[in-house]
């Protein structure tokens, strides 16, 4: 079972917010899932590694650190949910 | 009409491509509003392009297999200058700023888009009740659901409503709605077909793939959108040999016929294990952590969800709720935007990542996940394809699993194994779901089109 003061501060780790009915329902739900997802617990994987790709033979690609001109800044820049001028506007950090 | 039929028609100039989109239109102008499978209509856009399609045949250009299909697209997949929302409030208001890679190489094959198709929330859900936009309902019933995620674009193919169409599958997200709704779907081996301009759910299990009328339609549509991308880093190029796919041996895992099939679904499975006798070499075989794969899948992919999402806080595009400061704002935008399943994933992702549980949760899921593939490689060291079903039940009321998040979880029990595997696997409107090695489609297809005749 997971506890109130988890779920709060849970909560507050992922920056969600529920109201106080959803709470309630929220520790029963995950309460269920979390059970039922804890018969792996019995799994024996002591032969087993940590699979980190679907696919075998898989490598991480890199590309050149370089700068390249992208052609989307005045989309992206029209998607700003506030602005001042062509800045980004966000309440104060501090 | 299938691809197929409306190509030779085409071809033959029994019909154009103007007078075809507007029988689409018509349809869906008259049914949408009770289906509730499309979210936006492109009317403009798509007679534009039906235009274009029908003056470059008039000038004597032999027609591609694609030009002038119309298609729907699950609004989970991105068209430059279209409101692409996933079915969220959070993105209500985003607007594209590129196609994804498969919308270019549909654009390019000459395809239409009808429109963007309604879907649970982020194609969190198996029944496109979480859309924010309202469910959609089953063409062949309308008191039930059509599965999901990509309900909108299954319902669409099934009423009529598109020839065919794209999904997106994570944890069965085409082949549920697919066999709900008695159309076919691919999911295709991950790394086949980029992600690149999909909205992602769960990156290591998300594929995108095609919902369609008959075996032959999926195989066009995955011939067309398959294929390497520099923006997909796990995009694979594999050059198919040509040579026809040799399926001789079909196995019947006897883990996905115990407790909770449903009786009527078993019956219609044993009668396709009947027919494809005649053709191939039936044998049972054993997955044995088919029982461990929901479990480990909901580890897993609440855990990529919880760190894809949070990009969503209101911040560089979408809805913004604006609180006293900064984290406030955070938390009142993603609170407002997102639904309670999508809030409910963050929040189960962010507990099984915390520190302290990682080992026993996330670790313990990757090394189940492991021998969930193995699984897999094991059983197609002795057989060519897999047969089993796609779902334990045929299609429940809009409303009765909304309330219950474990038993909605469940109706993905079948389909999710393949993800975790990365393997293709083939959803027929029977309800029959072929699964197959990497990169093999082409047996699928094979196989699917002996069981259509």
């Amino acid at each position: 079972m997971i506890s109130k003061a988890e779920i709060e501060h849970l909560k507050d780790l992922a920056r969600v917010e529920f109201g106080a009915k959803e709470t309630e329902k929220l520790a029963k739900d995950l309460g269920e899932i979390l059970e039922y997802v804890d018969k792996l617990k019995s799994a024996d994987v002591s032969n087993a590694p940590e699979m980190t790709h679907a696919l075998e033979g898989v490598k991480n690609i890199m590309r050149l650190d370089s700068d390249k001109k992208s052609e989307l800044s005045k989309e992206l820049i029209d998607a700003f949910p506030e602005k001042e001028n062509n800045y980004l506007k966000v309440k104060a950090i501090l | 009409m299938t691809i197929l039929e409306f190509h030779e028609a085409l071809k033959n100039k029994k019909t154009s491509a103007r007078e075809t989109v507007i029988s689409y239109l018509d349809k869906i102008k008259k049914e949408n509003k009770k289906l509730n499978a499309y979210l936006e209509v492109f009317e403009k856009d798509a007679l534009e392009r039906a235009k274009e399609i029908d003056e470059k045949i008039a000038s004597g250009e032999e027609p591609g297999e694609l030009w002038g299909v119309p298609l729907a697209i699950k609004d989970n997949i991105l068209i430059r200058g279209k409101i692409a929302s996933a079915a969220s409030k959070i993105l209500g208001n985003y607007v594209a700023s590129y196609d994804a890679f498969v919308i270019k190489k549909l654009q390019k094959a000459g395809a239409i888009f009808l429109g963007r198709t309604n879907m649970d929330e982020f194609a969190m859900g198996s029944s496109t009740e979480n859309s924010a936009y309202g469910p959609t309902k089953n063409p062949r019933d309308m008191s039930r659901v059509p599965g999901g995620s990509s309900g909108g674009s299954a319902a669409a193919v099934a009423g009529g409503l598109a020839m065919a169409a794209l999904g997106s599958d994570t944890g069965g997200s085409i082949r549920q709605p697919a066999a709900f709704c008695e159309v076919v779907g691919l999911k295709p081996t991950y790394g086949a077909v980029s992600r690149s301009g999909l909205i992602a759910m769960a990156s290591s299990l998300d594929q995108i793939g095609p919902i369609a009328q008959t075996v032959e339609d999926a195989e066009i549509l995955f011939n067309a959108i398959s294929g390497k991308d520099e923006m997909d880093s796990t995009s694979v190029l594999k050059k198919s040999s040509g040579a026809a796919a040799k399926v001789k041996t079909i196995g019947i895992p006897k883990e996905y016929f115990g407790e909770g099939l449903d009786a009527g679904i078993k019956k219609s499975i044993d009668a396709i294990i009947k027919k494809l006798s005649q053709k191939y070499e039936i044998k049972e075989i054993s997955l044995p952590r088919t029982a461990d794969a929901l479990s480990c899948y909901y580890i897993i992919m609440p855990a990529e969800v919880s760190s894809n999402m949070a990009r969503y806080d209101g911040v560089r595009y979408g809805a913004r709720e604006n609180g006293e400061d900064l984290v406030e704002t955070y938390k009142k935008s993603r609170g407002e935007g997102l639904g309670l399943e999508v809030r409910r994933r963050v929040l189960l992702g962010t507990y099984v990542l915390s520190a302290g549980y990682y080992d026993a949760y996330y670790s313990k899921a990757q090394r189940v996940r492991a021998l969930v593939a193995e699984d897999f490689k094991k059983a197609f060291a002795g057989v060519d394809l897999i047969l089993a079903p796609t779902v334990p039940t045929s299609p429940f009321k809009i409303g009765e699993k909304i309330n219950d998040p474990m038993a909605m979880y469940l109706s993905d029990i079948y389909t999710i194994p393949a993800n975790l595997a990365g393997v293709p696997a083939l959803t027929l409107p029977s309800g029959a779901q072929l699964i197959a090695p990497h990169f093999e489609e082409r047996r699928l297809f094979e196989a699917g089109k002996f069981l259509e005749q």
